[in-house]
C-alpha cells in the first residue's frame, strides 16, 4: 500500500528533477513523460470521492509545473487530464456529457452554442453504480472508475503520440509546387509537415539558421537528405529574401490564450517581415502546446534566457566584464502576425484560439 | 573579425584575386570568357613587365609600396576564377596562388550544377561565387578607394604620354584595363564608380597645353582633393552633425560595424554625453564584435546581442544609428545584411533610424530589392563565427546535392523604414535623397 504511493510519489520526484534541470527536451518529451507519471500516479492512488483525486493530481501538477515554469505543456497535460477524468466521472454520474456547473457564465453561452464538441465519447454508456464515501468499503469508488479513467489516460498518450502524423495529414494541401518556404531552427513538427508534403510536390524550402543555437543546420540537413531542396541562410538575410518567400512555416514552443505564441528567437523578425511583404504566416503545433496563459505586456519573465557565452564567449576574455549580452531563447509572436494554426486537430485562425481552450480544458484548472 | 583566408594578402588592400562579378547567363559566358580571357593574358604580360620594372624603379612614397604589393601578387593571382554557370562549387580560396592556367584548368572542370536544380536554387545563381577576401562596409570602402585611386595615381605619375598623343585620351584608355582588372576583383559598388567618373571627369578636363609633370602633378593633387574633402572631412561633418542627434539619456542601437557609426558614438562620448549603445551583431561577418571592443574600451557601456533578440530589446531603444554602403535616388539604402530587419522591428515601435552616409556613397540609380545586386561572403574559416561551446559536427558547413549555403552580404533597406540620412550636406530625409547632387553644387 504505502509502498505503491511510495512508487509514485518517487516517479513525481524524478520528472520534478529532470525539468528543473532541463534535462527533457522538446515540449511533447515533457508532454509525454507527464501523462506517463500521471498515470502512474492515478492508477496507485487511493480515493473515495472525485474530490480527493482531484486535488491530488492538481498538487502533482502543482509541483510540476513550479519545477519548469517555461516548459507550459507540462501545465497543459495536466489540465487536459483533469478535464477528461472530470468528464467520465460525470458521465459516470449522470449518464450525460455535459459538464455540471449551471452557473450563468459566458463561458457556458459560449459552450452552447458550439456546432461541434471536441470530447471523446465517453468510456461508460451505462450509468455505474458509484457511491461517494462509502464507509464500508472505501475503495469501491476508486476501483469502479480507475479502469475508465486509465482508458481516458491513454487517449491523451494515444494523442501525443500520433501528433506528427496528424498535423501532417492535409500537409499537401497547404504547399503548392514550385513554392519557396521559409522556415526558422528546428522544429519537429514543421519537419515532418515538410517531408510529407515533399512526397506529393516538390518545393524549396529556405531554412533560417537563427543563431546562437543554430538550430537550423539540423533542419537544412534533415530536409536536405529526405530530397528537399534546401538553402541555409543566416538570419540577417530574413528581409533580403522575403520578397520571393512564398509562405512562411514555423513551429511554436506554446499558442496563448489570445491566439499569440511563444516561438524561437528569430520568429519575431520572420513574422514581422512576412507581414511587411504580405506573406502569409502558418504555424505547426499540438494542441498540447494551448495554454491558458495570457502575455500582454511581454515582460522578460515571460521569456526564457539561455546562456550568454553562446553569443559573447569567454574567449574574447577582456569583453566580458564591460559588457552586457543578452539571450531569450524565445519570442513573443502576436496573433495579429499569424494567419492561421494548423494542429492535430484541425487548422484555426487565431481569433478562435479562445475557444479551443474552452474547450479543452475546464476553468478551474487554470490555476493549478 | 573578418574570417580572411590564409592569404598572405592583406585585406584591406586587396583587390586579390578575382571571381566575375555578376554571372551572365551560360551560353554567353562561354564566349566572354574565351576574349575576356585572352584580354586578361595580354594585361598580365604588361603588368608583369611593368612589376619587374618598378621593382627597381622610383619609389613614391607610401602610395608605391601599397601598389606595389598588390601588383606582383595580382599578377600571380589575376586570373579570376572563369565561373562557370554553377555558384554551388566556390572554388577554394588557396587558388589565390595558384597559377593562370592552373585556375583556369580546375574551373573549367568545376562541376555543372546538380541534375535536381530546381527553380528555387537557379533562382540565387546570380549572385556569384564568394569572394575569397572579406570585407567589412564602412571601413573598407574609402581603403579601396584609395587603392584604386592610388593605384591610379602611381599610374599617373609613372606613366609617360607617347609622342604625338595628347595627355588626357591616352592616358584614359591606358587606365581602362587597370579599372576592369579592379572591377574584376570586386563587383563594381558604387563607391569605386563615382570615384572614377570623377577621374575621369578630372582627367579630360585637363588642359592639353600644359607641360606633362605639371598635369600629372594636377591630377594628383585633385585625387588627393577628393580624398580628403569627400572622404575624411566628410566623416568629420557627420561626426559633428549627428552627434548632436544624441542625448544624455538615450539608448542607441546599432547594427555590425560602420566605422562612421563608430567615430559618431566616440565623438559624442568624448564630449561627455552619456547614453549607452546596444550593439546588435549576426553571421556570417559578425563585425559587431570588433565595434564593441573599441567601444567598450572607451568607456561607453554596451550591450551585446545577436540579431534574433532584437524583439525583446527594441522597446528600450530610442534611436537606432546605422552605416550604409550606398544610398540611392528614391532614398532605399543598400547596406549590411540584416540592417533592414533592424531598421523594420524600429519603425513597427516608433523608433527614429538615422544613417549616417557620405555622399560619395550616393547613387543615382533606383534599387528595388536585395536580390539584383548583392554579394556572397567569403568562405574562410567558418568556425570562427559559431560559438565555441556548439559541437563542430552539428553545423553545417558543406554544399551537398540538396542543400546550399547563401550568405548574402548585404541587403536593401526600403525608404519609409528610415527617418533621415546624415551626410555632410546635411540632415536629408529619405525621399529627398535625389537632391545630393544639388546640394553638392555639381553633378556627380
Amino acid at each position: 500500500m504505502s509502498a505503491d504511493l511510495h512508487g509514485s510519489q518517487r516517479a513525481v520526484e524524478t520528472l520534478v528533477s529532470k525539468l528543473r534541470r532541463r534535462q527533457v527536451v522538446g515540449s511533447r518529451e515533457a508532454a509525454l513523460e507527464t501523462v506517463l507519471v500521471l498515470r502512474q500516479v492515478v492508477s496507485k492512488a487511493r480515493f473515495s470521492n472525485i474530490d480527493q483525486l482531484i486535488s491530488l493530481i492538481r498538487s502533482v501538477g502543482k509541483r510540476l509545473v513550479e519545477a519548469q515554469p517555461k516548459e507550459h505543456s507540462v501545465g497543459n497535460t495536466v489540465r487536459k487530464l483533469l478535464h477528461h477524468i472530470r468528464e467520465e466521472y460525470n458521465t459516470a454520474m449522470t449518464g450525460n456529457a455535459s459538464s455540471s456547473k449551471t452557473v450563468y457564465s459566458i463561458s457556458n453561452f459560449v459552450l452552447q452554442g458550439q456546432p461541434r464538441k471536441q470530447n471523446v465519447a465517453p468510456k461508460s454508456e451505462a450509468t455505474l453504480t458509484l457511491k461517494e464515501n462509502d464507509p464500508d468499503d472505501p475503495d469501491s469508488f476508486a476501483r469502479v472508475l480507475k479502469p475508465v479513467l486509465m482508458e481516458a489516460i491513454q487517449d491523451v498518450l494515444d494523442e501525443l503520440e500520433t501528433v506528427y502524423d496528424n498535423i501532417s495529414k492535409n500537409a499537401k494541401d497547404h504547399i503548392h509546387s514550385d513554392e519557396i518556404i521559409l522556415t526558422i531552427g528546428h522544429s519537429k513538427t514543421v519537419e515532418t509537415f515538410l517531408k510529407v508534403a515533399a512526397h506529393h510536390r516538390s518545393f524549396t524550402v529556405i531554412v533560417a539558421e537563427t543563431g546562437p543555437s543554430y538550430n537550423g543546420h539540423e533542419m537544412a540537413r534533415a530536409l536536405s537528405s529526405a530530397g528537399i531542396s534546401s538553402f541555409l541562410v543566416p538570419d540577417s538575410s530574413i528581409y533580403a529574401i522575403m520578397s520571393r518567400v512564398n509562405k512562411v512555416i514555423i513551429g511554436a514552443h506554446a499558442i496563448l490564450a489570445n491566439g499569440g505564441m511563444f516561438a524561437i528567437t528569430g520568429s519575431l523578425l520572420a513574422a514581422n517581415a512576412a507581414r511587411v511583404h504580405s506573406t502569409p504566416v502558418v504555424v505547426c503545433a499540438g494542441q498540447f502546446k494551448l495554454t491558458p496563459l495570457w502575455n500582454l505586456y511581454h515582460d522578460f519573465g515571460a521569456l526564457d534566457f539561455a546562456d550568454p557565452s553562446s553569443v559573447l564567449g569567454f574567449e574574447e576574455g577582456n569583453l566580458v566584464d564591460k559588457v552586457d549580452v543578452l539571450n531569450p531563447y524565445y519570442d513573443y509572436v502576436g496573433p495579429e502576425l499569424v494567419d492561421v494554426f494548423i494542429t492535430n486537430d484541425g487548422d484555426h485562425p487565431p481569433s478562435s484560439v479562445y475557444r479551443l481552450i474552452k474547450e479543452t480544458y475546464d476553468d478551474d484548472d487554470h490555476e493549478l | 573579425m573578418a574570417p580572411a583566408p590564409s592569404l598572405p594578402i592583406h585585406p584591406p588592400n586587396g583587390p586579390v584575386n578575382g571571381d566575375a562579378s555578376k554571372q551572365p547567363p551560360q551560353g554567353r559566358s562561354s564566349q566572354k570568357s574565351m576574349t575576356k580571357a585572352e584580354r586578361r593574358e595580354l594585361q598580365e604580360k604588361q603588368r608583369a613587365a611593368k612589376a619587374a620594372a618598378k621593382a627597381g624603379g622610383p619609389v613614391n612614397g607610401a602610395p608605391s609600396k601599397q601598389a606595389a604589393k598588390p601588383t606582383p601578387q595580382a599578377t600571380a593571382a589575376a586570373t579570376p576564377k572563369r565561373p562557370t554557370k554553377s555558384n554551388e562549387a566556390p572554388a577554394p580560396t588557396a587558388s589565390a596562388l595558384r597559377t593562370q592556367t592552373a585556375a583556369r584548368a580546375r574551373a573549367a572542370s568545376v562541376s555543372v550544377p546538380t541534375p535536381a536544380n530546381a527553380r528555387g536554387l537557379r533562382i540565387f545563381s546570380h549572385f556569384g561565387l564568394p569572394k575569397p577576401v572579406s570585407v567589412a562596409k564602412g571601413d573598407i570602402h574609402p581603403t579601396i578607394l584609395r587603392l584604386a585611386l592610388q593605384f591610379s595615381e602611381f599610374k599617373i605619375t609613372d606613366y609617360a604620354t607617347p609622342p604625338n598623343n595628347t595627355l588626357s585620351r591616352h592616358l584614359m584608355t591606358y587606365l581602362s584595363p587597370q579599372i576592369s582588372h579592379l572591377v574584376a576583383a570586386r563587383p563594381m559598388s558604387v563607391t569605386m564608380g563615382n570615384a572614377i567618373r570623377q577621374l575621369k571627369l578630372e582627367i579630360s578636363g585637363s588642359d592639353i597645353d600644359l607641360p606633362e609633370q605639371d598635369a600629372k602633378d594636377a591630377l594628383c593633387q585633385k585625387i588627393d582633393n577628393y580624398i580628403r574633402d569627400r572622404i575624411i572631412i566628410a566623416d568629420q561633418v557627420i561626426e559633428e552633425t549627428a552627434g548632436n542627434k544624441i542625448k544624455d539619456g538615450d539608448v542607441i542601437l546599432t547594427y555590425a560595424r560602420s566605422s562612421v557609426v563608430q567615430k559618431v558614438l566616440l565623438g559624442a562620448h568624448a564630449e561627455g554625453r552619456q547614453f549607452s549603445v546596444i550593439v546588435v551583431d549576426s553571421r556570417p561577418m559578425l563585425e559587431g564584435k570588433r565595434l564593441l571592443s573599441v567601444l567598450a574600451s572607451a568607456g561607453i557601456q554596451c550591450t551585446y546581442i545577436l540579431l534574433p533578440a532584437l524583439g525583446a530589446i527594441i522597446t528600450e531603444v530610442t534611436l537606432v544609428l546605422v552605416g550604409a554602403h550606398s544610398i540611392h535616388s528614391n532614398g532605399a539604402v543598400y547596406s549590411r545584411a540584416g540592417t533592414a530587419l533592424v531598421a523594420m522591428m524600429a519603425k513597427l515601435h516608433s523608433v527614429p533610424v538615422v544613417v549616417c552616409c557620405e555622399t560619395y556613397k550616393y547613387s543615382e540609380t533606383v534599387q528595388l530589392d536585395s536580390f539584383t545586386k548583392n554579394e556572397l561572403a567569403p568562405q574562410g574559416d567558418l568556425f570562427s563565427s559559431f560559438p565555441s561551446v556548439k559541437a563542430r559536427d552539428s553545423l553545417t558547413l558543406e554544399n551537398d546535392e540538396h542543400l546550399e549555403i547563401l550568405n548574402p552580404l548585404y541587403d536593401l533597406t526600403p525608404p519609409n523604414c528610415i527617418t533621415a540620412v546624415v551626410t555632410e550636406v546635411g540632415v536629408i530625409p529619405p525621399n529627398s535623397i535625389g537632391s545630393i547632387p544639388v546640394a553638392l553644387g555639381r553633378l556627380l
